[in-house]
């Protein structure tokens, strides 16, 4: 039998299932829920970046009102670290020993009735240093360098000899900085133990790690541990971790033998819960005559924590960009005194495409050739390493579109040759080829007595339509009406999924879903092509389809029953499958896995006399395979142009370079894009239905973000004449 | 202390409140209203926008103590029964809504200015809804909503 044939409901701009909740105020986010006779925590943290703990005192906050427990390296217990994940390594347990790492590392936590008595409590732990002179910043001698961390470094031809056979060539430095992830949503773990059953709501991307990180550092069975997500304000890969302060709250929940809530105030979202690690990336482009590129070299070194680890390869994704027959990738990182750095929207390729594709505006300049043009005549036709087809590739769709619809054409070739008044304007670009990801994924779909059907998967929606999007698959293959089909995630207790990160959850988690409707359909066919009394007894599976609420003859709708009829016959008051889904091989296929393309056309206005810079408008076109719900993804890719211009223009976590304090850990002092700040806004979706995805998705939660820094530099360069390599650009670089 | 405070048309009352709790914390904790978020506590975010005697303000900033005796509209009381209000339906009709942390307090923001300046500019709308941050949804949704809501109403 076959599913509907065609797809009405996939990729309708269908609403936000979640949306009525959410206006509401009734979504419970983790920080919303309380359970009964909870205690309150709060944090104390270090106030030096390295040295040791010589004294801590805890006897005035044991005595402040309401005050339970103080929680300290002399109470906690030896804890393992978490388990290795296909992420890498969990966090350090925390409160292990009189040793600090970083400013803001946790020292104490006090438990107590009530949060603001906790709070107050926490002030009165008075904590004695030895100081040691931090390691801060890449250029400290003492600084431990970790190269190619992820066996990533590529090489490809002769890098030298394709830079000595160069017409024209580009050397060129640059530097972004840290960036917070800042979500809006303060990351909260909700503890309760039940003898050795442990429940947390927690703020968490990932329920299914943090569940298999509480059991390991606990020494619990799995399947005693509940972690519960079903709502986050955001995480952006703050939440890809089961950070330290979470083993706290567990912690302090076995020691008061009540439930913990802690909740992080926002200055201590910028310590505890990752960071985009600054870096400094050097990129030398070697291109002939005729603006064919013959050399990539890209070199990264970006800051990580003592004794932590972080996926950052911002060089990595050079080696695929473009067809070039002589590349060197490599990675570096430097450990510090640091505070953790994790994943942050489009992790290096952020960082990466800022430098290569400003340094592939460079090279334009310097071949007197369209930026544009530059790009479509190095295009990868296929996999520059692999030599292998792309599963999909509509990047040279992307920039014909982007630049039709921005009016490209019309720019003038020379820098600072526009102006309205005293406002400089430029226009720049860039090209985007972000990387493929999947995980392997479970789930489990169930027709239920009612006739509509249930999805259920640990996997979360961070606030991306994920809820929307299955609920939509579902609906679609089982020809239900969207009413009544529900998805329940964010539970480690149901079937297992990934994070919901690198842009790989839909696809993973959709053909999971896609898998257990087929094989749910396969076992109702069964039920009634077996039965006597049923309409489509002893039909051809082939000539069966599901919809109106039922399975149907093919062609002739009105022979068939609906789900509700076929349980009830059968006595059954629900009917569930498990599906799955692994992640495509690239061999087998004989082709090249694809992530998203896309282009971004940028538009910015200069204030010749003060400098400031305002992005007037961006022109975005993405390939993302399969759209499975226009309304969502183009509300992801457009939250990911913001955080482009946030990247570009306004954020930058300071650390005071002395005391390894970060200076603006407020939403006051570190600038993220406000609704003032927003440009006109073009997106656009062009492509194929991927090939080697059984949904044909890419993924779009990341790739509108990259690209855009560089667009804006580069259009900063056209306005201007000034080439800013160092983000963000600020008025104090171009006056 | 004891408060007595007007929530959304319902007066409620709240003892042993500390002087220095804010409304944001007795909404939340006390009054079992945790739609108003705490994203950043200093009046930065916009996230806990309520009506206070129907100005908005941002709840963090409010000592309990000053809502005594005094009117409180949150994102809770913005509908009528089942029916959203105009402004909510627009935010759920544009897509103005990712995570949704943010959606109380602009909801109850964007609900203020269209009763002050019922068919707002695009540049009324900007600077009016400056103050509440969002991560997810680029504000450009945001927008298309409080222009629809603005026909709506």
């Amino acid at each position: 039998m076959s599913t509907a044939e065609d797809l009405p409901v996939l990729g309708a701009p269908v609403d936000r299932v979640d949306g009525p909740l959410k206006v509401t105020g009734q979504a419970p986010y983790p920080s919303d829920v309380d359970l009964p006779g909870q205690a309150h925590a709060a944090l104390v943290q270090s106030t030096i970046a390295a040295g040791r703990i010589t004294d801590l005192d805890t006897t005035e906050a044991e005595k402040a009102p309401g005050v339970l427990a103080v929680l300290t390296h002399h109470t906690v217990p030896r804890l393992p670290r978490g388990p290795m994940t296909s992420l890498g390594v969990s966090p350090p347990a925390p409160l292990q020993d009189d040793r600090i790492r970083h400013h803001g590392q946790h020292v104490a936590l006090v438990v107590a009735e009530s949060r603001e008595q906790a709070t107050a409590a926490a002030r009165l732990v008075r904590v004695e240093y030895a100081p040691a002179d931090p390691v801060l910043d890449f250029d400290d001698p003492r600084a431990v360098s970790v190269d190619d961390p992820w066996g990533l470094d590529s090489h490809r031809g002769d890098v030298d000899a394709g830079l000595a056979s160069a017409d024209v060539t580009v050397d060129a430095v640059y530097t972004t900085p840290d960036n917070t992830n800042n979500p809006l949503g303060l990351f909260s773990t909700l503890a309760a133990w039940e003898g050795e059953r442990l429940t947390v709501y927690d703020a968490t991307q990932w329920p299914a790690m943090v569940r298999e990180t509480l059991a390991e550092v606990f020494g619990v069975p799995e399947v005693s541990v509940r972690v519960l997500s079903p709502f986050l304000g955001g995480g952006f890969g703050a939440g890809l971790r089961a950070w330290p302060h979470v083993i706290l709250a567990v912690q302090a929940a076995r020691d008061v033998g009540r439930p913990v809530k802690l909740v992080l105030t926002r200055p201590q979202m910028f310590t505890s819960v990752g960071h985009r690690p600054k870096g400094v990336q050097r990129v030398r482009l070697g291109a002939t005559a005729d603006a064919t590129l013959v050399a990539i070299e890209h070199h990264s070194t970006s800051l990580l924590a003592v004794e932590d680890d972080d996926y950052e390869p911002f060089a990595a994704g050079s080696a695929v960009a473009y067809a070039c027959p002589h590349v060197v990738t490599a990675d570096r990182q430097v450990r510090a005194n640091v505070p953790a750095p994790v994943s942050m929207r489009a992790p290096a390729h952020a960082q990466g495409n800022f430098a290569l594709e400003s340094a592939m505006d460079e090279l334009a300049c310097a071949l007197d050739v369209d930026p544009l043009e530059l790009r479509l005549r190095n295009h990868a036709d296929v996999h520059p390493a692999l030599g292998l087809p792309w599963s999909s590739n509509a990047l040279r769709e992307c920039y014909a579109v982007g630049a039709e619809r921005f009016g490209w054409s019309r720019r003038p070739a020379r820098p600072r040759s526009r102006r309205d008044g005293h406002w400089l304007v430029g226009q720049g670009m860039a090209g985007v080829s972000y990387p493929w990801y999947q995980a392997p994924s479970l789930a489990r779909v169930t027709v239920t007595a009612d006739g509509g059907a249930t999805v259920a998967s640990s996997g979360m929606d961070i606030g991306t339509g994920t809820y929307t999007v299955l609920t939509q698959l579902c609906a679609h293959l089982l020809g239900l009406p969207l009413e009544q089909v529900r998805s329940d995630l964010g539970d480690s207790d149901l079937p297992e999924a990934p994070q919901a990160g690198g842009s790989g959850l839909t696809s993973a988690l959709g053909s999971a879903v896609a898998d257990a409707c087929e094989r749910l359909l396969g076992a109702l066919l069964e039920l009634v092509r077996d039965d006597p009394e049923s309409p489509l007894h002893g039909s051809d599976p082939e000539d069966v389809v599901a919809a109106g609420g039922g399975l149907r003859r093919r062609g002739d709708p009105g022979r068939g029953e609906t789900y509700a009829a076929i349980l009830a016959r059968h006595g059954r008051p629900q009917l569930g499958a498990d599906g799955a889904s692994t992640p495509a091989q690239p061999t087998e296929l004989g082709m090249a896995l694809a992530g998203a393309f896309g282009a971004h056309f940028a538009e910015v206005r200069v204030d010749e006399d003060l400098g400031l810079v305002r992005v007037s408008r961006v022109t975005t076109v993405i390939d993302g395979g399969r759209i499975l719900n226009e309304k969502t993804a183009r509300s992801q890719v457009i939250g990911g142009v913001i955080g482009g211009i946030g990247m570009a223009v306004f954020e930058d976590t300071i650390t005071d370079p002395t005391t390894g304090r970060i200076a603006n850990a407020t939403f006051g002092d570190y600038l993220v894009p406000v609704h003032a700040d927003v440009p006109d806004l073009d997106v656009t979706f062009v492509g194929e239905p991927d090939r080697a995805s059984a949904l044909g998705v890419k993924g779009v939660g990341e790739v509108g973000l990259v690209g855009v820094a560089a667009a804006i530099a580069n259009a900063v360069h056209h306005a201007t004449g000034v080439r800013v390599r160092s983000l963000p650009i600020t008025l104090d670089a171009l006056l | 202390m004891r408060l007595n405070v007007t929530v959304n048309g319902e007066r409620r009352q709240a003892d042993d409140v500390w002087e220095g709790e804010s409304l944001l914390y007795v909404l939340r904790e006390r009054l079992g209203l945790p739609g108003s978020k705490n994203a950043c506590e200093q009046g930065e975010c916009g996230s806990c926008t309520v009506y206070l005697d129907d100005v908005p303000a941002c709840s963090c900033l409010v000592a309990a103590g000053q809502a005594e005796g005094r009117e409180v509209r949150t994102v809770e009381g913005l509908a009528e029964g089942e029916a959203l209000d105009p402004v909510q339906q627009s935010f759920v009709d544009a897509g103005a809504v990712q995570c949704g942390f943010c959606t109380p307090g602009l909801v109850v923001a964007a609900h203020d200015l269209l009763d002050r300046v019922p068919d707002p500019s695009d540049e009324e709308i900007r600077e009016a809804l400056a103050g509440n941050l969002c991560r997810c949804t680029g504000y450009e949704k945001i927008l298309d909503a409080v222009r629809t809501a603005a026909g709506a109403r």
